[in-house]
């Protein structure tokens, strides 16, 4: 007893220095925040959870997947895409396809459900960027319409309103069960964190934010504007084709009605309320949006029954983070940090005054 | 032929319907683009909703067609008011992104609405003429497709006048073409980026209560007349009133025609490709002029 | 082709205008406007308010596309080039970097990263390098942040440099934006008005600074400035244009004593000139 005691100090020492040094890399960080992810469905074999929310929880890495893109393009960028929804569905038909229509393989199916709808996107966004940044957005709206019926009428290969079966990935041989594709999903979303974070704070981030802020400033310093509006668009088609093929291997099933235009509107409310230009943000924003209102809207006593609750509490935070917090959720700390600070400074000022 | 001329004429008579509520549509998305300068997304889901209160009116309160059409007027001006009120006069230094993402907010907003107020259950409107055929030989023409034809053209050309001809045009016209001069010159900007977006209220509405009757009033209602609304005025150009509306027509009549002699199914699909197409040909549209940015 | 480009431009001369002619609407805001650049030199345009400067600079930087005339550039390999009709984010390539009127600077990226940006076209790891933060892209970046680190110490502002550039004053966002041309290593910088914005004592050091750069980074400067006492103080040569026109081009005493430009100024203020 005595000198487990006599060693608890040092024990806490040492694991205080190692939280310290995980924290301050931006890379264990990452990983460490998966590690809390995927230990997060030992609370439903505890108990302490419902099956069901372990649902919620994929959908939430899944989406966050997606929305990770659309920050690229919305936040770094300065773009707007409506047609997240479609190129996300596109990627999830693709990957039902290749998996169990033709036999391939979950790499290759993934590699074709990332690739394809980025080719496409390129070809759209090729069109609409060489004019205005906002005709993206009305080229990309009408490209989710032409997906959307394309998954609606091709019935020979998309099962038409039926939608189409899928089943968990096989990997290297093994087939994964739900909480094996789970931690896919989670393995998944850190890996994009860290592309993403590598991505932005590099050349190439430097010269979005250059777009964005300035596009004169951005030219006169060699960015070529269509050129990094296309790459930002396409990277942002490639993340949502990644995201549908992860949602039709964790959901097992896809069909038409689930990639409609609204999607694509909660994406970019994920994105715009976590916190544009923030990669952890824009998870807490995927949690928000997909997670709360199923999970403590719907609970709620009186308005949780309000039909159309979930649209009104995203449109409405959309609408006051733009108002009034445009650093969205992501700005809190912050802006706590700079209250406590102003505190201190009043507070100081007046210790000041009063031995003055 | 005589068969066949008959099909040209009663697909062309659609083809004007269609146009017409376009039109109105996209009347709308332009003078709040121009006056506010707001590429308004919401325009569709506005008009949805006060559509929904014309048809919840006429059914849960079997107010007549006329009266309940009116009572949505007032519901399109009002939420138009309350919309720039609140949000839009408030963000007018915000960046353009940022306007977009406030009117996608508002779709969402609407969205939300309709089915809290109005419930779930999708609601039918009537036509307001419910009978009745004007039959030139063997082409046929509803009394109900005329008033609607009849509805975007006078409505248009009323617009129009009123654009040219009345002070409050000139008031329009001129935030349009250069919003801080026209402000320094005394011209209410505030009242009339308010009037302009009542004004896309009430377009919204009348191209709502127009495309209703064909179809039922559910939440999705002007998806495809949002769209549409827009590709007129990416078609017409936003630098000019009537572009757009020439843009709709166009629309209409392109649409109708694939439909008809291409695909039932893929013609609307079709359209939009070839639009996509004509944009690298003619990147600011039919009437449109490049602008030259000022550094 | 090339006969024609290495006679326009004669030894030591770094930029060549040859009648530039640009109009909007019906209104010629350039006329027909000619004037060379010596190489080191600092080059001073002026004129009275309206008078085109900036209109010039756009040109020269291709912002605008001239109805009519030549630009003449020596770029880095020391070959004449004409700048007309290249797209705007090429020029710098060639070695000639501007800075605006309205400080162009992001606020949500810190002083260093916003010097960082003016180097965009020296990088060479590809966007999957960035991606995957392969070794090229490491070593680039790191040799880069050092660049924009010795740059910001050059103008004194290397404390601040891990700040964000929103809230900073007026003055730092200036240099940030002097920062961030120097860093691509130009042979001509083209200042928009570096003046503009400044108290008294900021301008006094802006002399200096101007002079500075010159000799440091070896390299050609033009300026637009309203400061007159700045431009009489630091161009070794002054263009002064009216409507667009072209009235002299001599030394700054030369200028000074001009008849024409001197009744081009009445009626402005008289302490400017």
């Amino acid at each position: 007893m005595n000198g487990l005691n006599n060693k608890s100090p040092s024990l806490l020492k040492e694991g205080g220095a190692l939280a310290l040094s995980v924290y301050k890399n931006t890379y264990l960080r990452f990983i460490a925040f998966g590690a809390v992810l995927a230990l997060l469905p030992v609370l439903q074999s505890a108990g302490l959870m419902k099956a069901s929310t372990l649902s919620y929880l994929g959908n939430v890495l899944i989406y966050a997947v997606v929305a990770l893109g659309l920050n690229l393009l919305l936040g770094y960028s300065g773009l707007i895409s409506l047609g997240t929804a479609g190129f996300m569905g596109f990627g999830s038909y693709l990957a039902a396809i290749f998996t169990e229509n033709l036999q391939l393989s979950f790499w290759v199916a993934l590699l074709v459900a990332v690739a394809v709808p980025t080719l496409f996107g390129v070809a759209i966004g090729f069109v609409s960027l060489r004019i205005e940044g906002i005709y993206l957005a009305i080229a990309t709206l009408c490209v989710s319409e032409i997906l959307l019926k394309t998954f609606e009428q091709v019935e020979e290969i998309t099962g038409g309103m039926q939608g189409k079966k899928a089943n968990y990935p096989v990997i290297f041989g093994s087939k994964l069960d739900r909480s094996g594709t789970y931690l896919l999903l989670v393995i998944a979303l850190i890996l994009t964190m860290m592309l993403t974070y590598n991505l932005v704070n590099g050349q190439m981030g430097r010269a979005m934010h250059a777009m964005r802020g300035s596009e004169v400033a951005a030219q006169a310093m060699g960015v070529n504007l269509l050129k990094y509006r296309l790459i930002s668009f396409a990277l942002a088609t490639a993340y949502a084709g990644f995201a549908g093929a992860l949602y039709v291997f964790f959901i097992k099933y896809t069909y038409p009605t689930v990639w409609n235009i609204n999607l694509s509107l909660y994406v970019l409310a994920a994105v715009v309320i976590g916190g544009m230009r923030s990669i952890y943000g824009t998870v807490v924003g995927a949690f928000l949006v997909w997670a709360v209102p199923d999970l403590v809207l719907k609970n709620l006593p009186v308005i949780g029954k309000i039909n159309g609750l979930p649209y009104i509490f995203n449109g409405v935070l959309i609408i006051l983070v733009i108002m009034f917090f445009p650093e969205g959720l992501a700005g809190i700390p912050t802006r706590i940090k700079l209250f406590i600070k102003r505190i201190k400074e009043k507070n100081a000022a007046k210790g000041g005054a009063q031995s003055a | 032929m005589g068969n066949e001329l008959a099909t040209i004429l009663q697909l062309f008579v659609r083809s004007l319907e269609t146009g017409s509520v376009y039109a109105l549509a996209a009347l709308g998305i332009v003078i709040v683009f121009r006056t506010s300068f707001i590429m308004h997304f919401a325009q569709g889901s506005m008009g949805m909703f006060s559509t929904f209160a014309v048809t919840y009116l006429l059914t849960s309160y079997s107010l007549p067609l006329w009266a309940s059409t009116l009572a949505g007027i007032g519901v399109a001006i009002a939420f138009g008011f309350l919309v720039d009120f609140f949000i839009v006069r408030r963000i007018k230094n915000a960046s353009h992104v940022a306007k977009e993402i406030i009117t996608l907010g508002l779709i969402m907003i609407f969205l939300g609405f309709a089915p809290m107020v109005f419930g779930v259950d999708p609601l039918q409107l009537p036509r307001f003429i419910t009978s009745g055929d004007l039959t030139f030989g063997s082409v046929a023409i509803s009394y109900n497709s005329l008033l609607n034809i009849c509805t975007g053209i006078v409505i248009t050309i009323v617009l129009f006048y009123v654009l040219q001809k009345t002070k409050m045009g000139l008031a329009v016209r001129t935030t349009a073409s250069n919003e801080s001069t026209a402000r320094l010159m005394g011209v209410p900007t505030r009242t009339v980026t308010m009037v302009a977006w009542a004004l896309a209220g009430v377009l919204g509405l009348l191209s709502g209560v127009m495309i209703a009757p064909t179809t039922t009033v559910t939440t999705t209602l002007m998806n495809a007349v949002q769209v549409n609304a827009l590709f007129a005025c990416v078609l017409g150009g936003f630098q000019t009133f009537y572009g757009p509306v020439l843009g709709a027509y166009i629309m209409g009549v392109a649409n109708n025609f694939l439909r008809y002699y291409v695909s039932s199914v893929w013609g609307e699909q079709i359209l939009y490709l070839l639009i996509l197409i004509f944009l690298i040909i003619r990147p600011n549209g039919l009437i449109g002029k490049k602008l030259v940015k000022k550094v | 082709m090339p006969d024609i480009s290495s006679a326009a431009l004669n030894q030591g001369e770094a930029l060549s205008i040859d009648h530039l002619s640009i109009s909007f609407g019906g209104l010629k805001a350039v006329d027909d406007l000619s004037f060379t650049v010596n190489e080191k030199e600092i080059f001073g345009l002026i004129g009275p308010n309206g008078a085109g400067k900036t209109t010039v600079f756009n040109c020269v930087t291709q912002f605008y596309k001239p109805n009519s005339g030549s630009v003449w550039f020596r770029d880095q390999k020391g070959e004449v080039i004409n700048l007309v009709g290249r797209p705007v984010h090429e020029i710098i390539k060639h070695g000639l970097v501007r800075t605006f009127q309205n400080v162009e600077v992001i606020k949500e990226l810190s002083l260093l990263e916003n010097v960082m940006i003016g180097a965009h076209t020296n990088f060479k790891a590809s966007v999957f390098e960035q991606a995957f933060k392969l070794p090229r892209a490491r070593r680039e970046e790191k040799e880069f942040r050092k660049k924009a680190e010795d740059v910001l110490k050059f103008l004194e502002i290397d404390d601040r440099k891990d700040m964000l550039a929103g809230g900073q004053p007026y003055g730092v966002l200036k240099k940030v934006e002097l920062a961030r041309t120097l860093i691509s290593n130009p042979s001509l910088i083209i200042l928009d008005e570096p003046a503009a914005g400044l108290n008294d004592s900021e301008t006094g050091g802006l002399a200096d600074i101007i002079r500075n750069i010159r000799d440091e980074y070896n390299c050609t400067i033009l300026l637009v400035e309203h400061d007159m006492r700045l431009v009489m103080g630091v161009c070794d040569r002054i263009c002064a244009i009216s409507f667009g026109k072209f009235l002299a081009c001599d030394s700054p005493e030369g200028i000074h004593q001009n008849k024409l430009v001197q009744e081009a100024y009445l009626g402005e203020e008289e302490d400017e000139i």
